[in-house]
């Protein structure tokens, strides 16, 4: 089986508001204290669900990854993590792409990798929180797209049996490959690289593919950056006091109950 | 004909009051453009749908047919596109959530639309379609111009009250040619109901977090709904363990939701978690970590061990309420 997951690099999400600041120039998020950027948590779960993938059947699992060489980082993870091959899109003409784009470049990837089963994004990047890059790619390769993915239930070389979350449940859908699933956590718990796996990504450099490799028009934009403003909480809860703790649960329904929300 | 459409995917056929908020998010929009606010429904069985979203629109386009359930991503897009052809609308609001989630950008790529999800607020100045959102996990708010011929919003409908009801329209009812997806085949549905009825649309809301310390430990969470007739949710460590299944999930890749009374049992307070209870009216912290970002966004506090304080609280509700 042939695996293309795409990946991102984003500011680790976990970062407490008052951490990350928002880079005038390039409307970017980026952590105040320097701190390192991470892979997206979701697409760490593609990764792994390609690489069990690859452990039944066989085949290859090529990472690409769109952004700037800082985002060599997250693709020397996924090296070492067990991905066959990794690749970097890169130009400046990308810098500042909208999910249209970023979708229009990475389907221009894959197909240039040619002869691809499946495609494994996760379901959204944390930074943008768009979920749309991944049905870009698959509208402009003519591909299916399933998404969110919570299970892999089924695997053959033509078709997989998933299980598709819905709001009260979910709905397990047989896919035909080739086709594009947007992975969502449930799935799976992604390992962390081996000792074996980071030595042999210390030693490589990703290729870097650019506009002129992939032969990628200019596209325009639908959607500007108007601005980012992070949210810093300061209001504060009022405290329930109480002898007990058994105590200050009676007074939080005797307070409900009198504000009349019971 | 430019206009403003309302649109909404009804799989199960239940009104969902989230279209009479989106279409208070969308009303102003039509006005300040200038054009007409309409509305179109996609389901098996929209019809009393379509009499409760009768809230003065100037329109509305109905795709009611047994193709729409299951859902499937394909036939949710082509019912779609019916609409936004035969209402000639350059401007479509759906309720973010659920199955949108999945449809709705298939559709923008597939029109080559401009697309933003899940926007607390929209605007029109001068002629310029602005929209709102939470990103990085709900840490930060961006606004964008939204660009172009057609442009697509989801909303999270909890920013928003129902608009009231208004003059009737008749439907014009949409002719959407079936069509098998060879490619993607749905097997089976497993849906189980929550306990106090759907998430989103839920008045009282427990939820629990990872403090809550393990799925052997998750029937305080659930004695303290039942005594309240509160529905169950929990935060994204809980889901993503398996302690409890996704669909309980509150929080940006969950269901956000809009109750008057949200009690948080050992949730630290994750902007992703916290971008999901937005339109939350009350919110109740109870945690053993004072220091829980929770408790920046909680009108009532409590600080303590979650058994005892939960054993008090049940009791003392269990005797308010009999």
């Amino acid at each position: 089986m042939n695996i293309v997951v795409t990946v991102k690099q984003v500011v680790d999400p976990n970062l407490p508001a008052d951490f990350i600041s928002v880079d005038p120039a390039s409307q970017r998020i980026v952590s105040t204290y320097g701190l390192t950027p991470v892979m997206n948590g979701y697409d760490a779960n593609a990764l792994e669900a390609a690489l069990k993938l690859r452990e039944a059947h066989g085949g290859k699992v090529t990472v690409i990854c769109l952004g700037d060489g800082a985002s060599r980082n997250t693709l020397k993870r996924a090296h070492a993590m067990g991905a066959d091959a990794v690749v970097l899109l890169s130009d400046p003409t990308w810098a500042d792409l909208d999910s249209a784009g970023a979708g229009h470049v990475l389907a221009a990837a894959i197909r240039h990798i040619g002869d691809v089963d499946l495609v494994l994004c996760g379901r959204q990047a944390s930074d943008t929180d768009a979920g749309q890059v991944l049905f870009w790619i698959a509208e402009n390769l003519g591909i299916p797209a399933v998404c969110p993915v919570a299970r892999i239930e089924e695997s053959s070389d033509e078709s997989l049996v998933v299980h598709r979350l819905l709001d009260d449940g979910y709905q397990r859908v047989r896919v035909r490959l080739p086709a594009l699933l947007g992975v969502s956590s449930e799935i799976n718990d992604p390992r962390s690289p081996s000792m074996k796996g980071t030595m042999i990504a210390s030693r490589s450099l990703a290729p870097t593919w650019t506009a002129s490799d992939l032969a990628v028009p200019q596209m325009q934009p639908k959607l500007k950056m108007r601005n980012q403003e992070i949210q810093v909480r300061t209001s504060s809860a009022r405290l329930i006091n109480g002898d007990t703790a058994e105590a200050k649960g009676a007074a939080l329904a005797d307070h409900l109950h009198e504000a009349g929300l019971l | 004909m430019a206009g403003v459409l309302v649109m909404g995917g009804l799989c199960d056929g239940a009104f969902d009051r989230s279209l009479l908020q989106a279409a208070t998010a969308a009303a102003p929009l039509a006005s300040a453009m200038g054009v007409p606010l309409m509305g179109a429904l996609i389901g098996p069985s929209v019809s009393a749908t379509a009499d409760a979203m009768q809230c003065g629109l100037e329109a509305m386009y109905l795709a009611e047919d047994a193709q729409f359930a299951p859902y499937t991503a394909d036939a949710y897009v082509r019912a779609a596109r019916a609409a936004i052809e035969a209402s000639g609308a350059s401007t479509v609001i759906i309720p973010h959530g659920g199955v949108a989630r999945e449809w709705v950008p298939q559709l923008a790529a597939r029109l080559q639309a401009a697309l933003v999800m899940n926007c607390c607020a929209v605007s029109a100045e001068g002629g310029q379609l602005i929209a709102t959102k939470p990103v990085n996990g709900g840490s930060v708010l961006a606004q964008f111009e939204v660009l172009g011929e057609l442009r697509i919003l989801t909303i999270d409908s909890g920013n928003f009250e129902p608009r009231p009801a208004g003059q009737p329209v008749t439907p014009t009812r949409l002719k959407v040619p079936a069509q098998a997806d060879a490619q993607v085949e749905v097997l089976s549905e497993e849906v189980q109901s929550n306990q106090g009825g759907r998430l989103k649309e839920a008045k009282k809301i427990v939820a629990g977090g990872r403090g809550v310390g393990g799925p052997e430990h998750w029937h305080w969470i659930e004695e303290a709904a039942a005594v309240l007739d509160a529905s169950v949710a929990c935060s994204r460590p809980v889901a993503d363990s398996g302690w409890v299944p996704s669909r309980h999930q509150v929080g940006l890749s969950g269901t956000s939701v809009a109750p008057d009374l949200y009690i948080a049992v050992g949730i630290s307070g994750a902007p992703q978690h916290l971008a999901g209870i937005t339109g939350a009216k009350t919110v109740v912290a109870i945690n053993t970590e004072a220091g829980a970002e929770i408790f920046k966004r909680a009108d009532w506090g409590v600080v303590d061990d979650y058994k005892q304080v939960l054993r008090g609280f049940t009791e003392r509700v269990a005797q308010l309420r009999g």
